[in-house]
């Protein structure tokens, strides 16, 4: 799995900073006030200092995890770029500004709590926050365990995609998303085929 | 103990006026050395063996039981004395962060989780893993991928491993650490491998070809006699 892929969703980086060290619901609380902040006061100021304010958490979080800040513009800046041109155009500049700080400010945030939080961590938090479905019954564990497995799954599936597309380059085909669909969804299939048998080998959970 | 009574694995056939293809012949055997090897071609049935022994895959005929429990109607309780090593370890590590895995095994046993988190950090140590508690699986070696995918089964104290082509994966130094991890395990071990010096070093062996179990012996025996079919040309993958 390649790091590109590890860092865009945001992977644990081990420290002892104070934003590390910080409970779980603090770090929501967090993202949650940055969210209705930006959604409620739409305006450059709002959209900029939240941002601002999230690229000051980093640096608290130390140098490693201030370097992962820039990792999703990487990868993703031509869609801030897309959506930006399209405001500016639709709305206006200022409107496109504050759209785009007040979105990158959040998605920071929440990349905050992956590369800060263990995820037995947030599994242990999720699974006391659904303890409600108990009550229906239903099983946290479970659903912590789902949203972990979909974690992992998110770049397991994006490295198939990149050794299927090299596979294709190697041979030359060219880059065709219809040619790479079947493979991907099989080997997809297959991951999740062997993540199960794993699961019901450890006794974790049963295969049905 | 393990007992194969009978036990024989048959999937139906594409074409459904052919009749089922046999993936594994009705066997009966009983396993209780402390290290047996699995040895056979490509595509023989070593995998299926395996995997009847903890209910990964259950028999079409007959029936298997590990220490009297039967792997379909007791799958629960065979899980938790037969743990299971896979040839690929990150398709079995489900956490990001290595001790995170461990712990992922201790969570049924320790519902604390500073607890769960000095348990795991034990097991580690045990296998001499406890500097890469914090490290990512994916930065690991292969080799260390597979320990630490092997100390997550153990940490789960099942007291049978079952270890399906381990060492395939592994480059031979890593080959040779984790032949000595096995070596000193208490547990019982039974692996299928494709490394005849390996397989040569357990307390017996099975050779397995066309799904049927066609030796079953002293481990050095059932290499020869394998190299010896290998040179016929009369191993069928």
């Amino acid at each position: 799995m390649s790091a590109n892929h590890q860092m865009l969703l945001g992977h644990y980086l081990p420290g002892t900073s104070l934003i590390h060290r910080a409970p779980l619901l603090a770090k929501y609380l967090v993202v949650l006030i940055i969210g209705a902040a930006v959604l409620i006061f739409r305006i450059p100021a709002v959209g900029i200092g939240t941002l601002l304010f999230g690229v000051g958490l980093f640096a608290l979080a130390g140098p490693r995890v201030l370097r992962a800040w820039v990792a999703p513009l990487r990868q993703l800046w031509w869609i801030f770029a897309i959506l930006g041109i399209y405001q500016a155009i639709l709305n206006s500049p200022l409107f496109a500004l504050s759209l785009i700080s007040g979105m990158l400010a959040v998605i920071q945030c929440g990349r905050l709590i992956l590369l800060t939080t263990t995820q037995s961590a947030l599994l242990d938090g999720l699974e006391a926050a659904a303890a409600p479905v108990r009550f229906i019954g239903g099983n946290p564990a479970t659903i912590a365990l789902a949203v972990a497995l979909m974690l992992r799954s998110i770049p397991a599936i994006a490295t198939s995609v990149q050794d299927l597309t090299d596979a294709a380059k190697a041979r030359d085909i060219k880059r065709n998303p219809a040619i790479l669909a079947a493979p991907v969804v099989i080997n997809t299939v297959a991951y999740a085929q062997r993540t199960a048998d794993a699961l019901a080998a450890r006794g974790i959970m049963e295969r049905n | 103990m393990i007992r194969f009574n009978l036990a024989g694995v048959s999937i139906p056939s594409e074409d459904p006026s052919m009749p089922e293809r046999t993936v594994l012949s009705p066997c009966t055997v009983e396993l209780s050395e402390p290290r047996i090897a699995v040895i056979g071609a490509n595509g023989s049935g070593k995998s299926t063996l395996l995997r009847l022994i903890n209910g990964l895959v259950s028999p079409s005929t007959g029936s298997v039981e590990v220490h009297g429990f039967n792997t379909v109607q007791q799958a629960k309780a065979v899980r938790q004395r037969v743990g299971f090593l896979f040839t690929d370890p990150l398709s079995q590590l489900v956490m990001p962060i290595v001790i995170e895995d461990v712990e992922l095994s201790l969570k049924a046993s320790h519902k604390n989780r500073a607890q769960r988190t000095e348990a795991a950090q034990r097991a580690l140590a045990t296998l001499g893993l406890k500097h890469l508690a914090q490290r990512s699986i994916y930065d690991l070696s292969g080799g260390e991928r597979q320990l630490v995918a092997l100390c997550s089964v153990l940490a789960a104290g099942q007291n049978i491993l079952v270890a399906d082509e381990p060492t395939t994966l592994l480059d031979l130094a890593n080959n040779q650490l984790l032949q000595s991890t096995f070596d000193a395990l208490t547990q019982q071990v039974i692996y299928a491998t494709h490394d005849l010096d390996f397989a040569a070093s357990a307390d017996r062996a099975l050779l397995v070809s066309d799904g049927q179990i066609i030796f079953d012996g002293p481990a050095p025996e059932a290499v020869a006699t394998y190299r010896q079919l290998v040179r016929d040309g009369r191993v069928t993958p």
